[in-house]
């Protein structure tokens, strides 16, 4: 018989690892199938999770394929079913069903020098494409990450942003100044016209706010980046995954199948609806 | 395979249908709609267009997913709720309504097939009646590509010719039901067939309504999205919905979990239609919302129908039944948006 698209796999909760504190609380959880058939993804993908008698919300897998131990999702705690999976404990059992959507195209930047610019909640689907590269470090050329969140409190995985500062240029930022911040003081955007990232044989990705990615992308622009390599992801809102429930629909496109993942050259040419 | 059928014999011929669950339209109070019918006596072809078309059947406005409850060890267990296996009938089905389930077909197949979907879908046999009368005075189906007696997606047609019915199978599905009344069908004669050809005829020339020259419209409403023409357009719009959920070709839903019991958790995850003319459809959790006014929700409802799908599946997504014109409670007429899109600039 045909697998049913709307049936969940069940997984339990391995790990949570409280990543910010305060009023916009962040958490990453690790999940594992319960039984052995759960799925292989490529970065960029998401997945749907459940919580039975809460509904359902579709959040991106922010590890790395390269992973096969668990899948995990850093999830920003927004509406009813983030803020009940911010309440759950380690060993609760959730439902997984996807993965869903295109995932990056990385096999094709093989050789390229690689730029994330990512902005609060917005590194989570960065992470995983970040950590693929980087898994295979020797198939890339240099490897940058410019990330700013709110405040210095907002910032995701802080003490792997340290360890990540070991092997490749990481630029961090907060949207306002703060006694004990060195870095830069300001938008995204901003801080990259202010570290100048060089187009030539580089792809960029960019992942936060509608808006921080807009301007992202026209100062990129700016920069010399070519429309072609510009990389982000669209975040609408989702029901199904499977391109049927119509909520992601732009233009001819769902978002949830032939998203989330798009270059710029893609995106600039469907409607301006994200 | 063409035959004929007396109409004093319909009814005789539905009775051997016992072993399936037979649809028609019924009238409740001053309308029409498809209903779950036990006495062939009762169904009755006179009619005129139902308020809900038969998609309806195949795909509900609520239907259960999955049920969960929590195991002994406090667990959640989900069990699957598929439909039942009930091979159906559905007589008296318009031939833009048949049309329109060829259209939800191709979004519910593709890379996943909705299972949900597919089960009543493809156990349901439909017997269309071609449109003597147009049913509504806003029928347009010859506009786009349909007519009051196009067979697509039907398994059988059926032409009220006045005191019998000229019925043509179309399928393998269609041939096991006339053969299951086999002694209730003649071979039409010749003045069958012109009978048939007169009524056919006639019938495309009662519909009154078009939407002049269709082929300018989808490229034109790719010039249009940002146009003001929309603020315009949506003015009167009391986003109620009503256009879409009438909609015979619309098919966006809604899955939410209803809860019996919180402590320990029980309850169903269901799924319920929705529609694009209501705000929170598309708004992210953050209050962010991609179409956050009436006009970039009106705008969706039209340039999905007559420019995005046609893009993704080369076909309008309208069968021109024109039930969202006539119960539009402020007037939309979908024909008369298009006809000012098509001269928009000009």
């Amino acid at each position: 018989m045909e697998p049913n698209p709307y049936i969940p796999k069940l997984a339990k909760i391995i790990q949570i690892k409280e990543e910010v504190r305060g009023a916009r609380p962040v958490k990453t959880f690790r999940t594992q199938f319960l039984s052995e058939n759960g799925f292989s993804f490529r970065c960029g993908q998401c997945a749907m999770l459940s919580i039975f008698g809460r509904g359902e919300s579709m959040i991106s897998i922010s590890s790395s394929p390269l992973v096969e131990d668990y899948l995990q999702f850093s999830i920003l705690k927004m509406g009813r079913v983030t803020s009940s999976l911010h309440d759950l404990q380690e060993g609760d059992i959730i439902g997984v069903r996807g993965p869903y959507g295109n995932g990056f195209p990385i096999e094709k930047w093989k050789g390229k020098n690689l730029i994330f610019i990512g902005g609060g909640i917005g590194i989570a689907p960065m992470w995983s494409v970040l950590h693929t590269a980087l898994g295979k470090k020797e198939d890339y050329g240099k490897i940058s990450l410019i990330y700013g969140a709110r405040t210095s409190n907002d910032i995701v995985f802080k003490e792997e942003l340290e360890e990540l500062r070991k092997k490749i240029e990481v630029h961090l930022s907060i949207d306002v100044e703060e006694p004990e911040w060195k870095e830069f003081v300001g938008f995204v955007p901003i801080n990259v016209l202010e570290k100048k990232p060089s187009p030539e044989n580089a792809i960029a990705v960019t992942c936060g706010p509608p808006i921080m990615i807009k301007y992202v992308i026209q100062n990129l622009e700016a920069l010399g980046f070519k429309d072609e390599q510009i990389f982000t992801t669209v975040e609408n809102k989702m029901k199904c995954g499977i391109g049927k429930c119509g909520r992601c629909n732009i233009g001819l496109h769902y978002v949830c199948q032939d998203g989330p993942v798009y270059s710029w050259a893609e995106l600039k040419n469907l409607p301006q609806e994200y | 395979m063409q035959k004929i059928l007396r109409k004093k014999s319909f009814p005789q011929w539905v009775k051997k249908l016992e072993s399936y669950k037979i649809y028609a339209p019924a009238k409740n109070g001053d309308v029409w709609n498809y209903e779950a019918v036990n006495h062939s006596e009762d169904i009755d072809l006179d009619y005129l267009n139902s308020v809900l078309s038969p998609k309806k059947i195949i795909f509900p406005q609520r239907e259960i997913f999955l049920e969960f409850s929590t195991s002994n060890d406090g667990n959640p267990e989900i069990n699957e709720v598929l439909p039942e296996e009930n091979p159906s009938v559905i007589f008296g089905v318009r031939p833009c309504d048949a049309k329109a389930l060829t259209l939800t077909d191709s979004v519910f197949g593709g890379d996943f097939d909705d299972l949900y979907y597919w089960r009543r879908r493809d156990q349901a046999i439909l017997v269309g009646l071609a449109c003597h009368n147009p049913p509504s005075p806003n029928c347009f189906c010859l506009s786009v590509n349909g007519s009051p007696h196009s067979k697509e997606g039907l398994d059988i047609l059926m032409t009220d010719l006045g005191d019998r019915y000229y019925v043509e199978s179309l399928t393998e599905k269609g041939n096991k039901l006339l053969n299951l009344g086999n002694k209730f069908f003649e071979e039409p004669k010749a003045k069958d067939k012109k009978d048939l050809e007169k009524i056919n005829l006639a019938s495309e020339k009662k519909i009154k309504r078009r939407i002049k020259e269709i082929k300018k419209i989808p490229p034109q409403l790719k010039e249009m999205f940002d146009s003001p023409f929309w603020d315009e357009e949506a003015m009167s719009c009391i986003r109620c919905g009503i256009c879409t959920y009438l909609c015979p070709t619309c098919h966006c839903f809604d899955i939410s979990d209803e809860v019996l019991s919180s402590s320990p958790i029980e309850g169903k995850r269901v799924r319920t239609w929705d529609t694009c003319q209501f705000p929170d459809f598309t708004m992210h959790s953050s209050g962010h919302n991609p179409r956050p006014d009436k006009a970039s929700r009106l705008r969706q409802r039209i340039l999905h129908k007559f420019q995005y799908f046609v893009e993704r599946y080369k076909n309008y997504q309208c069968t021109g039944c024109g039930r969202c014109i006539s119960k539009c409670p402020v007037g939309i007429d979908i024909i008369e948006v298009l006809d000012k899109v098509r001269d928009y600039g000009t």
